[in-house]
Parts: structure tokens; C-alpha cells; sequence
């Protein structure tokens, strides 16, 4: 028995129908329109700094059941847009114009007790961060419970649970799990079966899979894509992951700035955008199996919405921009099967673009090209030789947890082997657990392996040096010579501290300057990165930095003690897509003219086939796959390796769906 | 927004916002940001304000007073007159001298005995969280210890049984009863803050440990040793009062905890000095009362929603 058909519909909750008396005129195409969203904005009041206008005027539809997606990079108001909606903003945010209106119930005067009964039956939602969203405290049997006795839902609970559970591929002895047992994907689909519980008519889902693996995100997309299409329920699926987006969605709206600027069907999108920023976020992606791969990005920041806008805002960042665009604001105006922003587009002066992205975009810095960095040929023979300075040699890494009377162990790692050479970057990719971080852990001697050996040489030495056998003093020497990049550059950087002392600190402990030259060195290390002029950056905290600024300054304090070897932990999987070949081309231009050896560690193949020399496959701690990278890439022969590269999700596949 | 940002942080993270806000708020004003947060809730403004002059009196007692608070020389267990506005005591000594001085006790007091709780809460609470391991059982014993074991019974014990008397001895006891409970959320913040990447990137810079807590760590726990300080206080004073009024203070203090034990001693109520009686016991109300009020507003200094009305 499905307990999910469509037939019993409002069977628990009265659903209100359209009302005869609201304005039906404009309903598009005959098919109605569930979600109304008109020239809503939201404003930000707070106490301590400028208002701003965080979402301004905007409007769409959402038909029953369909998938509209929107796009746009952090800080465009995107979560912002997604939380008026649910009608979930707190101060100082609130609704400063503009209505929504969902199946006819006007949900911005709404009051909280009518909200209350729409929100889960006709509107829920997914978040990015489950394990934020389940409560820690309470199996996850509890939570479904909860989500059913709040609506009243009496009847057949447990069976339709276990059927809940099953539409999202999970086994329902999850039940009885707390939701720190779970994985974040596991976590995840737990959320979403919560989410479709009641059945609702529209599912906003505000980046449900940034933040997974690749393979598990496939997985969930997957699911979804299911679901939907046996449930019928419509969505709004917000992302600034352009490709999860474009392959799902019907419909993409882009959002910049606060503003829509383009909306359109998701294959005519990918096909032929009319946005310049929409072909600035396509040229982020490519295939990283196609034999050369170039990827461009956006230079510049989206502005700051305290102060108005007089023309277009994308005009700073725009390579097409004219004269005009800078002092008349452009309409969202209807062309060529969207909508679209844009003066030059609706003058139809924008010149046009092959299918695909990258090549066709000269106008944005092309990365790989523009670096020197083009690794569609076959590598330059000066860069393949060089002594490793670090070796791996056969290294196992077992874990032993002991609960209660039974010791189990995990390894992390088994049998690894690899080599760092200086100029040279390896690629370490895997989905999460595969023990990519015990091996960062082990090069950096934060771990001693099981067996095997770690060993280092220093470029101006012949002596080895066991990493695997270093403690205290000797350990800290070490690590002048190995240094690290994080993940998450928001908490890499103190907030308390400036990036000047952020940077003092290496040159102070490493090459013991004192007064000011470690203020002059810090500057230079600054303007090594890109962060020029220096002098404006020194004294600033985390927090005046954006997160591409911000990786920028991790990267000076790794580069502070002139290590031979950087380990980047997926330096840009935090960033948005549109300046990840950014920090990508700095990293490679680094490596280069320092001649580092850098351990690059991601579960995405892209960045590895932009960035890297070699690429070492791990699955479950075993290296399932090792190679150059555009071998390994483009003719993988492992069944993993496969796995990994069919799971990234693929904007122009979109283009080749049917419909 | 919802970027690279996971969308709520740990409640740790929460402490390190405080930090940047208030250093943000402070640049425009010469005033500290902090100071502009507390300041602009109005319940703790006037308990700023309350305390100001607590704090105003304390410091021109002798002026203010108009006579010494040991002088007996006058009438014993006057009615409040032009001359004694709150009466005189048993021993003809001026009730109001007495609460004037009494104000310097409490303050003391409170503030001493809310250093010493905080410094031995920071010292443990950092130690057993940063280092964790083995230390960090011991520690948390000792915390766990200090938590179960009732305050008040120990502080009369330790009070009675001790060989000297003297505000001294009073303020260590108190602190020694009262750190814990500082201790151990010092322990769990830490806890949080020292597996923030920024604390390994400090060791891969090189720091040493002790530079890491107090440079990376600490800053960032400000807004917690500042309400830390500010409970222990608040129990410092109601401790010295209690053991006073118990008899157990130190005689040759005037405090208002000494003079409520006086005043029952004395046989205020029989005689109807209602003045000697009330007026120790409103100016304890009033003092902690105003250390709630500013308590107020150091909620919305850690939690920066309620900053916003």
C-alpha cells in the first residue's frame, strides 16, 4: 500500500482552494499557480549597521508541481528570499513590501496560528544543516512522531513512517537512531522524509546537499528526483551549486544582488543564457573528462545593497557592460522564452554563446589559459622530475575504539604509498572517510601511522627525516617545512585577531623578525597572494574579509614560514563556485614559482584535473587508483573512480535532457 | 548568506561574534563596544546606574557618613532623628554611618571574591579543557565536587572552625565554595573554541600552548569571564552577608550582613527600630538587585538577537 498516492489529499487538513475572489486574470497557461510571490522585499533594520535591502521587488510563480531552482552566489538573498517565503525571518529582517501567496492564502498577513497549521501540510522545508535541524536529544522515531502529533495526524503512524523512511532509501531500524549516530547524508534524507511527511504541495529546499560528498548528493538528487515525480509536489530548490540546480530544475531563476536577473527554462538556460552573470556562473563548470578544461570566474564582489544602485548592479563585474548600464536600472523584461535584467541583452547586443561554457567567455579571465596552467597537454618535461621531498611508504592507519568489553578497529588507511615532489601537486580524492584526512594527518605528523613510514627530506638537506617517529620539539621544527591550508577559511582565521598578526606570527616563531620587519614581510606575503595594496589588509579583522579574502590569508600564513610542502584540505569547497578558479589559479601559480610540493586533498574531480599533477583515488583507506591526472580522469579504469566521476553533477547534460 | 556558512553555528561560535561586535560598535564612540551594548538596554542602564552609585558611596563613605561607624558615643537604640537619620544601634553607634561603610564591605567583597573565582574557575576550567586526558578527569573531579557539595554548610564550617577571623578569611572562603560552577563552563567553552582551525593554524605558526590560550582562546571568552565575574560576585555578596548574619563575619568589620545580625541581636524588633532593621536588608536587595539588571543586558551582549529591540 502507498499511503503516498495523490487521491487522499486533504484528508487531514481542510486545503484552501483558490478563491473566486482573488484576481485570476493573470494565472499563466491555465495551470494555476500554487506559489504567488509578488514584488516582495525584505529589508535588514539592524541596529548597528546601514539598512539593506536584501531582497528587492521580486516576483514569480511556482505551478503546481513544478521544480524551480534559484541560483546565485552568497549574499545575493537567495536564503533570504527562501525564509520570507516560509515567513521565518527574525529581526532584524522582516518583510518591508510585497505579498505571497500560496493556493490563494496570503501568507505574509498571515497570523503565527494560521501559519502554523500551513506550514509542514502545504509548505515545509529542507535545510542545509540537518544536524541543526534534528533535534540531538530525541531518536529520530521521536521526531516523526512529533511532526505528526503537531498536526494531528492519529491514524497508521508507524507504517507510514517506514514508508517515509523507504522513499528516501533508508532502513527503518534508523528509527531507533539518534541523529548523531547518522551520517550527514543519512542525516539529510532523514530531513527531507520529514519534510514530505504531511504530504505538502511545495518543498523549499535551501541547499539540501551543499556541504555532502559527491556521491552521496547524487544519491539524494536522485531520490528526490523520484519522489517528486510520484508525489507531484512543486520546489524551490535554492543552491549556489549551479549544476545540482540546472540538472534538477524545470525552471532557474538567477538571483544577484537581491534582484531576479534571469528566468528561464533550465535547457535554453545552459543552452543560451542572457545574462552575463548567469554565463559568469556557467563558465565556473566544465567536464573535467574533456581533454582540455577551462573554467572562468567572476572578478569582484556583489555590491553592497546599503547603498543604492543607480544603474544595473552587475555593471561593475560586467564584461559587456556600456555606458548606459551604469545609470538606468534595467527591467525584468520577457525575451526569448524567459525573463531577463539585462539593457545590453534586450537590445539583443550580447554577443552569443557556443553551447558549453568556458571557451566562449574571453571576457572573464580564463583560468587555466590565462595561468599558464593549461593541462590539456601533456606535462612540461622539466616539471616530472625533481627527488620526492616527502615519501609515504606503505602506510596503515588503524583506529581502536574500545566500548564496553568489545574493542573494534577501523582502518583508516591501508597500504598507502605516495610521493610529494616540489613544482608538483597530488591530488588525494575520496569521498568523506576514505581516510583523506588521516593521510593529511600523517604527513603532518598530527598522527603516527601504524605501520609504514613518513619520510621527509629538506630541499637544502640529505639527511631523512622520520615524520613517523617526531615528538614535541622536534615535531614542531617539522612543521615549519609542512604547513596547511583549512577547509573553512571562516574558521581559520581568529576573529579576535587581525591579519597582520594572523601573518606575525609564522615569521615571528619561524624566521624570529622582530618589530618592523614582520610588519613589512606580512605585507609582501599579502601582496604575494593578491591581496594588494597590503597596507589595507594588515589591519583588518576576519570578518571585513570575504571568503575568497579571507582563503587568500590563509594561504599567506601557510606560505610564511617557506614550507616545501602545503597541504590544501579542500581549499575551496567553502567558496562560491564563481572565485573558486580563482583561489585555484593562485594556488597553482604558487606551487609553481615557489616550487612547492602540495598535497591537494578533494572529493572534486574538477578541481583535481585543474589543479593537479596526479591524482591517488582512495576508497575505504585503500588507494583504489593512481595516475596523472588527465589519465586517471579521462580513462578511469576503477569502478570508484568511475562512481566519483559520474556523481558530479552536470549543468550541460541538462541541455541533452529531453523537455 | 547561506553560502559557505553553515547556517547555525555551534554555541561557541556565538561568543566569538560578541567579541567582533564588540569591537565593531566601539570604533565609532570612544566608549568600548560593549560598554554601548549594556548601555543601550534599558534595565541595565539603571542597574549601571544603581551600582555607579553604590560604588559613589562606597568611595566617599567617611563624607557622606558624617560619623565613624565604631564611634559609640551617642545614644544607644535611638529612633531615626536630624542627627541619626536611621537611628543608633544597641551600642549607641549611627545606623546610617554604618550603612554607608557597609557599602565598601560589600563592594570588596564582591569584587575580590568574584576575581578570585573567576582567576581559579579560568586557570582550572583552561587547564582541564585545552589539555584534556587525564588532567582533565582530575580537574572535572575537583569541579564536580565543588558543584555537588553545598555552598552554604561548607562556608559556615570552614568560617567557624578557621583560626583567624577577617574580611580575608571571608573572601576565601567564599571563593573557595564558589569557583566551580565558573569552572566548568569555562571547560566546555574551551572545548569548543580549541578544535577551531584557527587554533591548529596557530600551531602550525609555531605558538606555544600557553601563547595559544592566552592569545587565540581567551579573546575570545571574554563576554563569558565578564558574566562569570559578575554571578560570582553577586554570590560573594550574599555569602559575606549570610555568614555575617550568622555571626560568623569579621567582628571588626562593619558590613550590612554585621548589621542585620546586630539589629536581631539588639533587639530591633522589640524595640521597634524598624530603621536598624530594613535598612541593611534594602541596601543587600538593592545591590544585588542591580547586578541582575546589568545581568540583562550582558545577555544581550552574548546573544546578539537580543540586541535588536
Amino acid at each position: 500500500m502507498n499511503l503516498f498516492q495523490p487521491e487522499p489529499r486533504g484528508a487531514h487538513t481542510p486545503r484552501p482552494t483558490l478563491r473566486s475572489d482573488e484576481p485570476q486574470g493573470e494565472v499563466e497557461k491555465g495551470s494555476m499557480a500554487l506559489l504567488e510571490v509578488e514584488n516582495l522585499s525584505v529589508t535588514y533594520a539592524p541596529r548597528d549597521a546601514p539598512v539593506t535591502r536584501a531582497v528587492q521587488d521580486v516576483s514569480f510563480r511556482i505551478r503546481e508541481g513544478e521544480f524551480v531552482g534559484l541560483l546565485g552566489e552568497s549574499g545575493c538573498g537567495k536564503s533570504t528570499l527562501g525564509n520570507g517565503i516560509l515567513r521565518l525571518l527574525s529581526p532584524p529582517a522582516r518583510i518591508s513590501g510585497g505579498r505571497v501567496v500560496l493556493d490563494g492564502v496570503d501568507l505574509t498577513g498571515a497570523d503565527e496560528e494560521r501559519l502554523r497549521g500551513l506550514r509542514w501540510t502545504n509548505l515545509s522545508t529542507v535545510f542545509q544543516s540537518s544536524m541543526n535541524s534534528l533535534n540531538p536529544v530525541l531518536r529520530i522515531e521521536a521526531q516523526f512522531a512529533e511532526t505528526f502529533a503537531a498536526h494531528r495526524v492519529g491514524e497508521e503512524v508507524g507504517a507510514r513512517v517506514v514508508e517515509l523512511l523507504r522513499m528516501v532509501s533508508l532502513d527503518p531500524g534508523v528509527l531507533r537512531a539518534y541523529p548523531h549516530e547518522l551520517s550527514g547524508g543519512m542525516r539529510q534524507r532523514v530531513a527531507l522524509a520529514l519534510a514530505l511527511a504531511l504530504r505538502p504541495r511545495l518543498v523549499l529546499l535551501d541547499e539540501p546537499t551543499t556541504g555532502l560528498d559527491v556521491v552521496v548528493q547524487r544519491n539524494i538528487l536522485d531520490r528526490l528526483a523520484t519522489l517528486r515525480h510520484e508525489l507531484g509536489f512543486a520546489v524551490l530548490f535554492i543552491s549556489h551549486d549551479l549544476g545540482t540546480v540546472l540538472e534538477m530544475a524545470d525552471r532557474v531563476m538567477v538571483m544577484y544582488a537581491g534582484e531576479i536577473v534571469e528566468d528561464r527554462p533550465a535547457p535554453d538556460l545552459v543552452r543560451e543564457a542572457q545574462h552575463p552573470y548567469t554565463r559568469g556562473l556557467l563558465g565556473s563548470y566544465a567536464d573535467p573528462r574533456s581533454a582540455e578544461v577551462r573554467v572562468s570566474y567572476i572578478p569582484g564582489r556583489p555590491p553592497d545593497l546599503s547603498v543604492e544602485q543607480p544603474g544595473c548592479r552587475f555593471t561593475p563585474r560586467c564584461p559587456y557592460a556600456e555606458d548606459a548600464c551604469g545609470q538606468r536600472r534595467p527591467e525584468l523584461r520577457p525575451d526569448d522564452g524567459g525573463l531577463v535584467r539585462c539593457l545590453v541583452a534586450q537590445d539583443g547586443r550580447l554577443p552569443r554563446t557556443p553551447a558549453g561554457a568556458g571557451p566562449g567567455l574571453p571576457v572573464f579571465v580564463g583560468f587555466p589559459a590565462a595561468a599558464g596552467l593549461d593541462r590539456s597537454a601533456d606535462p612540461p618535461p622539466e616539471q616530472a622530475v625533481g627527488d620526492p621531498v616527502l615519501l609515504v611508504d606503505d602506510v596503515t592507519k588503524r583506529y581502536t575504539t574500545r566500548r564496553g568489553l568489545r574493542t573494534t578497529s577501523v582502518d583508516a588507511v591501508r597500504g598507502v604509498s605516495l610521493a610529494l615532489r616540489p613544482g608538483r601537486v597530488t591530488a588525494l580524492v575520496g569521498q568523506s572517510g576514505s581516510g583523506k584526512t588521516t593521510i593529511a594527518r600523517l604527513v603532518t605528523g598530527v598522527e603516527r601511522p601504524t605501520s609504514g613510514q613518513v619520510r621527509f627530506t629538506a630541499a637544502d638537506s640529505t639527511t631523512e627525516v622520520r615524520v613517523d617517529r617526531l615528538r614535541g620539539r622536534a615535531l614542531r621544527d617539522y612543521r615549519r617545512h609542512v604547513q596547511m591550508i583549512f577547509q573553512d577559511p571562516f574558521s581559520a582565521l581568529n576573529p579576535t585577531r587581525t591579519v597582520g598578526y594572523a601573518l606575525s606570527r609564522p615569521l615571528v616563531n619561524y624566521h624570529g623578525l622582530r618589530g618592523p620587519a614582520v610588519r613589512e614581510r606580512a605585507a609582501e606575503l599579502l601582496e604575494s597572494v593578491g591581496l594588494a595594496p597590503a597596507g589595507q589588509f594588515l589591519d583588518k579583522l576576519p570578518h571585513q574579509l570575504s571568503g575568497g579574502q579571507r582563503q587568500r590569508v590563509v594561504t599567506a600564513r601557510a606560505l610564511a614560514p617557506e614550507p616545501e610542502i602545503l597541504i590544501a584540505d579542500e581549499p575551496v569547497s567553502m567558496l562560491d563556485v564563481s572565485i573558486r578558479a580563482e583561489i585555484l589559479e593562485l594556488l597553482g601559480k604558487l606551487v609553481r614559482t615557489r616550487r612547492l610540493a602540495m598535497l591537494y586533498i578533494t572529493h572534486d574531480l574538477l578541481s583535481a584535473r585543474l589543479l593537479a599533477d596526479e591524482v591517488l583515488v582512495l576508497n575505504h583507506g585503500d588507494l583504489v587508483e593512481q595516475g596523472p591526472t588527465l589519465e586517471v580522469v579521462g580513462a578511469a579504469r576503477d569502478d570508484y573512480t568511475r562512481l566519483l566521476l559520474d556523481s558530479i553533477p552536470n549543468p550541460f547534460s541538462a541541455a541533452r535532457r529531453p523537455g | 548568506m547561506s553560502t559557505p556558512v553553515p547556517a547555525v553555528r555551534a554555541p561557541g561560535a556565538d561568543t566569538e561574534a560578541v567579541q567582533v561586535a564588540t569591537r565593531v560598535l566601539g570604533r565609532g564612540t570612544r566608549l568600548p563596544g560593549w560598554f554601548v551594548i549594556l548601555w543601550r538596554n534599558g534595565k541595565c542602564r539603571l542597574g549601571l546606574l544603581m551600582l555607579a552609585g553604590f560604588v559613589l558611596v562606597a568611595i566617599f563613605a567617611p563624607v557622606i557618613g558624617r560619623y565613624d561607624p565604631r564611634d559609640d558615643d551617642f545614644d544607644t537604640s535611638a529612633g531615626p532623628s536630624a542627627a541619626h537619620w536611621l537611628g543608633t544601634t544597641a551600642l549607641g553607634e549611627d545606623v546610617f554611618a554604618q550603612l554607608v561603610f557597609g557599602a565598601r564591605t560589600s563592594l570588596v567583597v564582591g569584587i575580590a571574591a568574584g576575581l578570585l573565582c573567576t582567576v581559579i574557575g579560568l586557570v582550572v576550567g583552561l587547564t582541564a579543557g585545552y589539555l584534556g586526558g587525564w588532567l582533565d578527569e582530575v580537574l572535572s573531579f575537583f569541579i564536580n565536587l565543588g558543584l555537588v557539595v553545598p555552598a552554604l554548610p561548607l562556608m559556615v564550617t570552614l568560617a567557624a572552625y578557621s583560626p583567624v577571623r577577617g574580611l580575608t578569611l571571608i573572601i576565601l572562603v567564599i571563593s573557595v565554595t564558589g569557583w566551580a560552577y565558573g569552572a566548568r563552563i569555562k571547560r566546555s567553552q574551551i572545548i569548543t573554541l580549541r578544535t577551531r582551525d584557527y587554533i591548529t593554524a596557530a600551531r602550525f605558526a609555531g605558538d606555544r600552548t600557553a601563547r595559544i590560550i592566552a592569545h587565540e582562546i581567551v579573546p575570545n571568552m571574554t563576554s563569558l569571564i565578564v558574566v562569570g565575574f559578575m554571578g560570582a560576585a553577586l554570590g560573594a555578596i550574599g555569602g559575606e552577608a549570610g555568614l555575617a548574619f550568622l555571626g560568623l563575619g569579621d567582628p571588626q568589620t562593619v558590613s550590612w550582613g554585621t548589621m542585620l545580625n546586630q539589629a536581631s541581636l539588639g533587639g530591633a524588633l522589640l524595640s521597634g527600630q524598624w530603621a536598624w532593621l530594613i535598612a541593611p536588608g534594602a541596601a543587600l536587595a538593592l545591590l544585588i538587585t542591580s547586578f541582575t539588571l546589568i545581568n540583562f543586558g550582558i545577555d544581550a551582549l552574548s546573544n546578539p538577537h537580543l540586541r535588536e529591540d
